[in-house]
């Protein structure tokens, strides 16, 4: 068996110490990663990320990620995309303008609609109504986890695995899955246990 | 949406402290933390923590221990974490985000120089950072004043006009934190709210006074308060936290039921 090692990628957007921190409890392999050239090296990447999709997909095409993770997952390498880091794998955004994404899948990212008793941004434990797909092994439907931010996927292609998240009036993309690339709306490394299990199930599950 | 419990810890040079009215009380340092509180097992009862330094100019070696200390708690601790106090420029902040802070505390640069908040949002986003606002409620006319610098400096009256200001600035949420009921396990200043109306359009957290289940639950059943912000460690002496989740989720107040799963 080939010997798990995970890279998670810097691209000066994103608090790194906690999704290193939980992966490292969980007694794995894991590095920060800031070169694109290093991606080989790796047998999974993560993509965190806060701030605006504008300015992530600037600082990605700087060091030739934009490139490097499509040839990354066509090889078989796996992929999670972590907040800022799922909404880059889709077409585009509306924050800060028009922005366009890697493209992993289709869908646009918009601001979410604020409504009586449901402030944006969006922070807090929030219910994921998941598919139950192999990264969900071992977490009950319906489970929390922890969200906090403004925009959101609100629609994609059918094909994709997706779990479902509400909030106010709207339901957002909370979760996807494509072959070897997921992308999650929510922190699983803020996510309590489940959260735990969550990552875990990423480098385990083939 | 779902509330919120946050459990804060208040921290000075290498010791946590209890707060009462502002005026602290030594309570152990981390070893002490560790050994008499079962530290992340209570953690599975809150939705957020918070590590405050509480010295109004911290040096670089109260940074330094303040860091050292988080960074050894956080290691068990898989929650969303707060950090901050004395914080007055950006390299401060970025230094908070490097040691684990999911979320930025601002305080009395808000009222001094809002620019700061502007480049730590720039970089971090506005979702990062925490506003807290400190207030005492005048025993004769009720009035309440905004404090700054740890508590120690009257800043102005808490008007909706000062809330207008806030609502405006790059931040995520806002807390309003009590000095009157700190410390004192009375309950909570529900007076306040009736200074919040429908246009605050940021998530609202209350501080100070929850000394008892009943109080979480009483203030989280308000529909203009997202979140309580608790420090009374007390409430960490056997299953203060779990107990008062349970009440507020027996009560009907929407919080996230935390599985029991095996890794």
């Amino acid at each position: 068996m080939k010997t798990k090692k995970i890279g998670i990628i810097d691209y000066g957007l994103g608090n790194l110490a906690s999704v290193v921190n939980a992966l490292r409890y969980l007694k794995y392999n894991a590095e920060i990663i800031s070169n694109s050239e290093d991606s080989k090296l790796y047998t999974h990447l993560i993509l965190p990320g806060v701030d605006s999709f504008k300015k992530g997909m600037e600082e990605l095409k700087k060091n030739s990620w934009d490139i490097v993770l499509k040839d990354y997952n066509k090889q078989g390498g796996k992929i999670l995309g972590i907040c800022l880091g799922m909404q880059l794998l889709f077409s585009s955004s509306e924050e800060e303008g028009v922005t366009e994404g890697l493209n992993f899948f289709e869908g646009i990212c918009t601001k979410l609609k604020a409504s009586t008793n449901y402030p944006i941004p969006h922070i807090g434990f929030n219910s994921v109504s998941h598919n139950g797909s192999g990264i969900w092994n071992g977490i009950n439907k319906n489970c929390f986890l922890y969200f906090v931010h403004s925009f959101a996927i609100k629609n994609t292609h059918k094909k994709n695995k997706q779990a479902i998240t509400k909030y106010g009036k709207e339901d957002f993309i909370s979760f996807i899955e494509g072959d070897n690339i997921f992308g999650a709306q929510f922190h699983p490394e803020k996510s309590h246990v489940v959260g735990l299990k969550f990552l875990k199930n990423f480098i385990e599950e083939d | 949406m779902n509330k919120r419990i946050i459990y804060t810890l208040f921290y000075k040079e290498n010791n946590f402290y209890l707060s009462r009215n502002f005026r602290l009380q030594k309570v152990g340092d981390i070893s002490w933390l560790k050994s008499n509180f079962g530290f992340g097992e209570t953690c599975n009862y809150i939705d957020e923590l918070m590590i405050i330094l509480v010295k109004p100019s911290p040096t670089l070696d109260d940074y330094q221990s303040y860091f050292n200390d988080v960074n050894q708690l956080r290691k068990k601790i898989f929650v969303p974490i707060t950090l901050g106090g004395g914080i007055r420029n950006f390299d401060q902040a970025k230094n908070c985000f490097l040691n684990g802070a999911d979320k930025l505390l601002l305080n009395t640069i808000f009222f001094n120089d809002q620019t700061v908040l502007d480049k730590i949002s720039n970089v971090y986003g506005s979702q990062a950072i925490t506003l807290m606002i400190d207030y005492n409620i005048d025993t004769v006319t009720k009035e309440r004043t905004i404090y700054i610098n740890s508590g120690t400096k009257p800043y102005d009256q808490l008007n909706k006009d000062l809330i207008f200001k806030m609502l405006k600035a790059n931040c995520g949420e806002i807390i309003f934190n009590s000095i009157e009921q700190d410390g004192t396990g009375a309950g909570l200043d529900t007076g306040l709210l009736d200074l919040i109306d429908k246009t605050f359009s940021k998530p609202l957290l209350m501080m100070g006074g929850s000394g008892k289940p009943e109080h979480i639950t009483n203030i989280l059943k308000n529909d203009k308060v997202n979140g309580v912000v608790t420090a009374n460690l007390f409430n960490f002496l056997g299953t203060g936290l779990e107990v008062s989740r349970n009440l507020a989720i027996n009560s009907g107040v929407k919080l996230a039921k935390f599985e029991k799963i095996n890794l």
